[in-house]
């Protein structure tokens, strides 16, 4: 074969790889799938929300579907976490591919999104760590991060969260709980993000209800902790409260207890932060919810579950004006967990809804039981 | 003459790397095998390390949480009965090994038999295709999905006769979304949809719906009870209950499977269940 032939073989087969990879590359990645027309939320309760859980769901077309989902069932609202090490897994590495997805399918769908910021990557903690380890050299690089996310997402998502429950000791790394070192945190991040996009609200706190008794190495009681914020100089660092709601086996109607986990005990934290001048900004609830698994301790039964979470949804609408929106965890998982977690679901992870997926959208749409 | 040379010189290269390979490979496996955490054993096909520590201790070690009567529970003197429990105390029995119950909270059993603290989880504990990675699971030994419940004598075989009849689901439950789905996919039922399962059976007992959705451990229940009522066709959502033990432990797994299918075979299962739900209904 003449060199002439050889060089013509040898561009055909680097035509055909080509044609190969632009062909194998789309139906690997599942794309694209097509936004769709702009639709808006019909409901009769605008406050009602669930959390998403579309972090590792890879697939375009699942996202879509779950959002569809979402905005076919009546809630406006979702919140979504977005982790840093997803997106910036090396400092100068930026993958936004998943969170466009996510963020334009919500938008497209009608849905206001709540971003929950977190998981920080391998280069921003020392080695041995856990994700959600953030220590004080690295609050500025959490800031620019939360910048950037706010700077490419501007006019799409108007709401973040910093952190989530690090009231926790599993929730902060594992470091002792520390309501100052998170107020520095804030100190940081807050003017960081206000200065790429001065409209966004910045939400705090995230804290999960617990008893957890003074000194104790898990955690530290959330009403303890949000004084706590307060005393060390949080009010001028957020804009919003974030409160996690869960109701373990009480009714929402259960009134509110400092000894007690219930669904009112969102109330007083939002007395909390009356007492401490703060009676002019609003609240959220980005988590809450009621499980019906078989044999969880915390669980009830499953026309329970319904029955709390709709008037769970009536009273955030009708008695608590001081809060946007409350967001139900968790609307669906890409795959089972096996565990009572699947119990907090409203669609399977094949997309079949469940009875309170029903009963809810019934709701939405003012249909009578 | 340098084409010579240079063909000695790369001969001579791939030996010096192979040889250095050989050493490398000779040093590591030394290296494992003087570790006193390694038992060589180990390293052979088929070698289960888990069986052999059972054998040397003569005791198997279970993980359950005992929170799930009739499976597993506490009684007033703070010892595990139950199914389980004594399906673990038989099988232990036909290896000659005792069963030691270890009890924990359910959410920890798979990490505890991950970090060696257990032996094997028996504790009606689903299959879950996801763990067939990390985990050894037996076959099936108690189907607890969504069966379709009808009363004794009924002439609905299945579901595919049930069209024009009423059925009885606990709202929200898994077997009011299987009902659900077959209204979905054109089964002419009625949902009748009550807060408990007790009132799914008195739905079913005193005639206000022709057949039930509900699942296999409530209606075994309710059968020991002497309720009226048995369950027709196969599982609608399939949930059975399985033994878990290490990927690793290849022996402790046939072991397992073998003894359950002798327990089946022998009318053990049968005697257990018995035991535990009480006798179902003559069909």
């Amino acid at each position: 074969m003449s060199n002439h032939s050889w060089r013509t073989a040898a561009l055909a087969a680097l035509a055909l790889i080509l044609i190969g990879l632009l062909i194998w590359r789309p139906w690997r990645s599942g794309r694209p799938v097509s936004l769709g027309p702009q639709q808006q939320v019909e409901t009769i309760n605008p406050k009602m929300g669930v959390h998403t859980r579309l972090t590792d769901e890879v697939e375009p077309a699942k996202i879509k579907r779950t959002l569809e989902m979402v905005r076919e069932m009546g809630a406006p609202w979702i919140v979504e976490y977005f982790p840093w090490a997803y997106i910036q897994p090396r400092p100068d590495t930026r993958n936004w591919v998943h969170a466009d997805d996510v963020v334009n399918h919500a938008n497209r769908q009608g849905l206001t999104l709540v971003a929950r910021l977190g998981f920080v990557p391998e280069w921003a903690r020392p080695k041995g760590t856990t994700p959600l380890y953030l220590d004080e050299e690295h609050f500025e690089d959490f800031g620019r991060y939360a910048a950037e996310f706010v700077t490419r997402y501007a006019g799409k998502v108007d709401y973040v969260i910093i952190g989530n429950e690090p009231n926790l000791a599993l929730e902060w790394g594992y470091q002792p709980v520390d309501p100052a070192q998170y107020v520095r945190l804030l100190q940081v991040v807050y003017p960081m993000i206000k200065e790429a996009s001065p409209d966004v609200q910045v939400l705090a706190g995230a804290l999960a209800p617990t008893l957890a008794p003074p000194g104790s190495e898990w955690g530290v009681n959330d009403l303890d902790y949000l004084q706590a914020m307060y005393d060390a100089g949080a009010a001028d660092y957020f804009d919003m409260l974030a409160i996690h709601a869960y109701g373990g086996v009480f009714s929402p109607d259960e009134p509110a207890a400092t000894d007690e986990i219930n669904f009112r005990r969102a109330e007083l934290l939002r007395q909390i932060m009356v007492e401490n001048g703060d009676e002019h900004k609003q609240a959220m609830i980005t988590e809450a919810g009621w499980n019906d698994h078989p044999r969880w301790t915390r669980a009830v039964r499953p026309g329970q579950r319904i029955e709390y979470t709709i008037r769970a949804y009536e009273i955030a609408q009708d008695e608590w004006p001081w809060l946007d929106a409350i967001a139900m965890w968790v609307f669906r998982f890409p795959w089972d967990q096996k565990s009572y977690q699947d119990y907090f679901t409203f669609v399977d992870t094949d997309f079949e809804p469940k009875p309170i997926y029903e009963e809810v959208q019934r709701y939405a749409r003012g249909e009578t039981p | 003459m340098s084409q010579e040379r240079s063909q000695r010189e790369w001969k001579w290269l791939a030996r010096a790397a192979w040889a250095l390979g050989l050493l490398i490979g000779v040093g590591a496996l030394a290296v494992i095998l003087a570790s006193p955490a390694v038992n060589p054993l180990s390293l052979l096909p088929g070698h289960d390390g888990t069986w052999e520590a059972m054998q040397s201790r003569g005791v198997w070690r279970v993980g359950m949480d005992p929170s799930f009567p009739p499976f597993e529970s506490l009684n007033e003197e703070g010892q595990p009965v139950g199914y389980d429990v004594d399906l673990a105390r038989r099988m232990a029995a036909e290896w000659g090994l005792e069963a030691e119950i270890v009890a924990m909270g359910y959410d920890s059993l798979l990490d505890a038999l991950q970090a060696d603290r257990i032996d094997s989880v028996v504790s009606a504990l689903p299959y879950d295709p996801r763990e067939t990675k990390d985990f050894r699971f037996s076959p099936p030994y108690f189907e607890a999905g969504i069966r379709l419940a009808v009363p004794v004598g009924s002439l609905i075989g299945d579901v595919d006769a049930l069209d024009g009849h009423t059925v009885a689901v606990e709202w929200g439950s898994m077997g009011d979304m299987v009902g659900r789905r077959l209204k979905r996919e054109d089964t002419a039922i009625e949902l009748v949809q009550v807060p408990t399962p007790e009132e799914v059976l008195d739905a079913l007992a005193t005639g206000k719906a022709d057949a039930a959705l509900i699942d296999n451990v409530t209606l075994r229940q309710a059968q020991g009870r002497g309720a009226q009522v048995i369950a027709v066709g196969p599982a609608l959502e399939s949930n059975p209950y399985v033994i878990a033990s290490p990927h690793k432990a290849s022996k402790l797994g046939d072991q397992i499977a073998e003894t359950l299918t002798r327990f089946q075979e022998n009318g053990v299962m049968a005697e257990l269940e018995e035991t535990w739900f009480g006798p179902p209904p003559a069909p």
